[in-house]
């Protein structure tokens, strides 16, 4: 038992650790910008912008350090970035295998298929994790060092809460990976389609006609900046992303076990 | 119940029939050769055994497993060995680490005394092997959890001679200890030296396995001469000279016939250069049915099967 996901979670180490390095010195430089920008009415800046601009970006409140934070970092490596590179990640799981015939030793092992592909999932369960703890340290330690403060209760919640979000940009990535053969089309399709949903959320959440296709998106369920900024959130929203993505990797079993490989 | 019984197996692929209702029997300690030109649905027929291809009609039967039923063939993998055709490993880990995550899924009883036979350099990356050096890290694999059935798919291809006899002499010694071995091969040589027993498949169907005894028998060697004296009439001549073919100062065709009279005749002439060799199977193929041997299989569109 778990010896596919422990050596799939190896082989991300290095990648894990260098995720870990680039995010943190990206936090330590928005955190430090702060500081530069401080005293600058620049909110006045962002006032022209568009609201779905402003929705999308998650600029609420960019005078302080956690609206700022919420704006910079999490709104656009969180709920952005990380939900790209773990849709791109999940995407190549099962077919780069496929592609470069690996496959057909795996699947010679006495393991089933169902078993495989959770085992392979599991392995991104561990940059989810580390990148979220250590980041979010991290985060901490630079606040502080600035002299100015976050409420450590809602860095907590804005990390514990973006795992669901990140879970579902992975079973996007996973539903593409068993669907077809190559790697690069899996991977390039997950990312598409996360992209456009995050679009498309920012682009209708202003309109109150066309508002319900906001309910399609991820991103509606998981909104760092007022979690950072007043600890508001919904559990049903998380309730929602572990729905959808227990959903996304039933659809994957399914899907892979009727496959031809 | 033998170790492989295939019944009927059939797998479409709407534009390829890639096996067309397959049946055959590997019995027990015998090395069974699977014996067919490229793309005659060979390695079809190997991933419709593993379960990683389910077939269209007919069923087959591995250690008493069924193959459509993956709960039970996944209790008989603890006992088959796999060689696939393409190695596909990890290229960033080490040999080493490849192995010990096969032996944590099967085990590895064996692993020793195999890296004494075949002996990759387990502590490099795989990203630094040759094709052979991959192929002995994919025999290892195949042999470490000491199987009863090893199923290969073209097990040499990329080892050098010397190991390709270290192969064939391991391989008769496991199956004197009771081993089963299905393998398959475009190689008639390789096929020659180790198998007991040869079906030949030819554009999906199975020929009748005592033809091979006659293909052997007359399937003959490739030859190809210089000579700097215009030897080509007078060789051409010979008894059981057939796909002959002509190039400046030489010829090359394959011979069925006397090896004295080959060579009586030859020691007459100035030979420049001389290769004698095993036909190419598709060679044989057409000489022996007429065809390429793939024809009549593609029914449009160019799948590798």
């Amino acid at each position: 038992m778990f010896e596919t996901a422990r050596y799939e979670t190896g082989r991300r180490v290095r990648g894990t650790v260098i995720l870990i390095v680039a995010i943190g010195l990206y936090s330590a430089f928005i955190i430090w910008y702060f500081t530069v920008l401080d005293g600058i009415e620049f909110e006045d800046v962002f006032q022209d912008l568009p609201p779905a601009m402003l929705e999308a970006f998650g600029i609420e409140s960019l005078s302080t350090v956690e609206g700022f934070l919420g704006a910079e970092l999490y709104s656009f490596v969180w709920v952005l970035g990380l939900g790209l590179y773990f849709a791109y990640a999940a995407g190549g799981i099962i077919a780069t295998d496929i592609e470069n015939e690996r496959m057909d030793l795996l699947l010679s092992f006495p393991i089933s298929r169902s078993q495989l592909l959770a085992e392979k999932f599991a392995s991104l369960l561990f940059p989810i994790i580390v990148i979220n703890i250590f980041v979010g340290s991290g985060v901490y330690v630079f606040v502080s060092a600035i002299g100015e403060a976050v409420d450590p209760m809602h860095l907590v919640l804005v990390h514990v809460l973006s795992i669901p979000y990140l879970l579902v940009c992975g079973g996007i990535g996973t539903v593409f990976s068993v669907m077809v053969s190559r790697a690069a089309i899996a991977e390039r399709g997950a990312i598409g389609v996360v992209f456009v949903l995050f679009l498309v959320e920012s682009v209708v959440g202003g309109a109150d006609e066309y508002d319900w296709i906001q309910y399609f998106s991820p991103t509606h369920y998981y909104e760092p900046t007022p979690i950072l900024i007043d600890g508001t959130y919904e559990l049903i929203d998380s309730g929602i992303l572990l729905v959808a993505f227990f959903g996304l990797l039933l659809l994957s079993q399914i899907l892979f076990h009727r496959r031809d490989i | 119940m033998a170790p492989i019984e295939v019944d009927n197996l059939t797998k479409d692929y709407g534009s390829v029939l890639a096996n067309d209702s397959l049946t055959f029997t590997v019995e027990k300690g015998e090395v069974f050769g699977f014996l067919g030109p490229n793309g005659s649905g060979k390695s079809t027929t190997i991933r419709m055994l593993l379960g990683l291809l389910k077939p269209t009609s007919g069923t087959a039967t591995v250690l008493g497993a069924d193959i459509r039923d993956e709960a039970t063939l996944i209790e008989a993998k603890r006992r088959i060995g796999y060689l696939p055709d393409q190695l596909g490993f990890t290229d960033e880990v080490t040999g080493k680490q490849v192995l010990d995550y096969h032996a944590s899924m099967k085990g590895d009883s064996r692993r020793d005394e195999l890296l004494e036979i075949f002996t990759p350099p387990i502590e490099r990356p795989i990203r630094e092997y040759s094709a052979g050096n991959k192929r002995m890290l994919g025999l290892i694999q195949t042999f470490m959890h000491d199987p009863d059935l090893v199923i290969m798919d073209e097990p040499t291809s990329g080892l050098d001679p010397l190991k390709q006899e270290v192969f064939n002499e391991f391989i008769s010694d496991e199956c004197e200890r009771g081993l089963t071995v299905f393998l398959s091969s475009h190689v008639l040589s390789e096929v020659r030296r180790i198998c007991d027993r040869v079906g030949i498949i030819r554009a999906g169907e199975l020929v009748e396995l005592e033809d091979f005894e006659t293909l052997l028998g007359q399937g003959g060697k490739r030859v190809r001469v210089h000579t700097s004296d215009g030897a080509t009439e007078s060789l051409t001549a010979l008894d059981g000279v057939v796909e002959l073919s002509t190039f400046p100062d030489g010829v090359q065709f394959i011979y069925t016939g006397e090896y004295n009279a080959l060579l009586g005749e030859l020691a007459k002439h100035d030979v420049s250069d001389i290769e004698i060799s095993e036909p190419p199977l598709e060679d044989v193929f057409i000489h022996y049915y007429g065809g390429t041997g793939t024809e009549g299989v593609n029914r449009g569109g160019d799948t590798d099967v």
